[in-house]
């Protein structure tokens, strides 16, 4: 009885352990300018009726500017403090960076089968704001998307990978 | 000294006359802010076209409303020529109000011939001052209020409050969640009730740079309605004003104007 009862535990965390995880490849291009300022950048899920799923990860450095990030403050930011202070890393300069997102709400559970819509938002001081948007289908089938790029942001990379 | 008195008391009409040619209106240096302590700087100013600055009014009548719904004092205030501005600091989370009002003010309208006149009394003490050879009196009680809304984090819906007094407004999102593209359902009331009928005009920045001003003309439907769609990202104003006969001991009529200036946010 015991044995099949760990067995089943196995079963299903293993299971669990091996859900899907959205890996999203961001590109921030090199900008030639007198004063380049890194961008602010915010990546994030929301549902079909356009409420968020998930903050992915937030790239921003001083409160004033955060604003400047239209709908990720107007989403997100401006009434969940606690959950960008988690999130926030540091501002990056040019480069490609892999972020991912665990298929997971806010409370940390598993969201049903559905279409999402995935958010990259970048602004730049002295520079300009983008947002990237692209709708895609999370029921355990492959995501194979890419973005192509704006002026703040370079090409955008979707790709369903293999939890950890 | 007499010029001075005059002066002033052309602008306490102005004020409180919405149907004299220029709109006033308040506009602040931001509607969205994402750190407290953070200041906002607004104009305001008499004008016949949206955003243009054309005469700088007294700024004894603009009170700023802090989220939990009291007066804050407004530190910093300037009267110029072209337009008068106001500076504050915001130290609390939520939505902020700066509103441009001032009480409801008199005015009795008559003619000695085929010459207009107006005259600064109401129905009770308008009697002592009229010629007697006066024709058409009308006596309005009006009043009028520009406001614009400044939300500093989460915003807050205290100062949206109704206070069933006047002209007023209700709208189906929160004034800090205006997106371009998104329609939005405004719903005018006057003492309280939902009013149709109610004119409203809709304008947006940049007039001076089109041929046409784009300006749109509504009423409210019959309960007291008004959908909006905003094109674009960007500020606009709606001009509301209702006026009706009335039969009271001071006023044969009674006008509101209400002047909200809005930002449709980037979607």
């Amino acid at each position: 009885m015991h044995k099949y009862l760990v067995a089943a535990l196995l079963l299903c965390c293993g299971t669990a352990m091996a859900q899907p995880e959205l890996e999203v490849q961001v590109e921030l291009p090199k900008i030639e300018t007198g004063t380049y300022h890194r961008p602010y950048v915010a990546v994030w899920i929301e549902n079909e009726q356009q409420q968020p799923v998930r903050l992915v990860e937030a790239w921003l450095e001083k409160p004033d500017w955060i604003k400047d990030l239209r709908r990720f403050w107007r989403k997100i930011g401006r009434s969940e403090p606690q959950l960008v202070d988690a999130k926030t890393g540091a501002t990056k300069g040019p480069g490609s960076y892999k972020v991912r997102w665990d298929g997971k709400d806010e409370q940390g559970k598993a969201v049903a089968a559905g279409n999402y819509v995935l958010f990259v938002e970048a602004a730049r001081e002295q520079g300009g704001r983008n947002l990237a948007k692209q709708a895609f289908t999370w029921d355990g089938s492959a995501v194979q998307i890419e973005i192509k790029a704006s002026t703040e942001l370079g090409k955008i990379k979707l790709t369903s990978v293999q939890g950890k | 000294m007499k010029k001075s008195i005059l002066v002033s008391l052309l602008l306490a009409t102005a004020v409180s006359a919405p149907a004299l040619a220029h709109t006033l209106w308040v506009v602040p240096s931001h509607f969205v802010l994402s750190k407290t302590g953070s200041w906002v700087s607004a104009d305001i100013s008499a004008a016949n076209m949206t955003f243009v600055a054309d005469k700088g009014i007294p700024v004894d009548n603009v009170a700023l409303y802090t989220p939990d719904g009291k007066k804050q004092a407004i530190e910093h205030k300037y009267q110029g020529k072209r337009k008068s501005q106001v500076d504050a600091e915001l130290n609390a989370e939520g939505t902020y109000k700066l509103e441009l009002g001032g009480p409801v003010r008199f005015g009795t309208m008559y003619k000695v011939g085929d010459e207009r006149k107006r005259l600064m009394a109401d129905k009770k003490s308008r009697a002592k001052e009229l010629p007697a050879n006066a024709t058409d009196v009308i006596t309005s009680q009006s009043r009028s209020r520009s406001v614009a809304f400044i939300t500093v984090n989460k915003p807050s819906s205290e100062v949206l409050a109704l206070k069933n007094e006047g002209l007023e407004f209700k709208s189906s999102v929160h004034p800090a969640d205006i997106v371009a593209g998104e329609p939005v359902t405004f719903t005018f009331l006057v003492n309280g009730k939902a009013q149709a009928g109610i004119e409203l005009e809709v304008s947006y920045e940049g007039e001076r740079y089109r041929d046409e001003a784009g300006r749109v003309q509504h009423k409210t439907d019959a309960t007291g309605q008004f959908t909006y769609t905003p094109v674009e990202a960007g500020v606009f104003l709606i001009e509301a004003s209702y006026s009706a006969k009335a039969d009271t001991e001071l006023a044969d009529q009674i006008r509101e104007g209400l002047t909200l200036t809005l930002e449709a946010a980037l979607p």
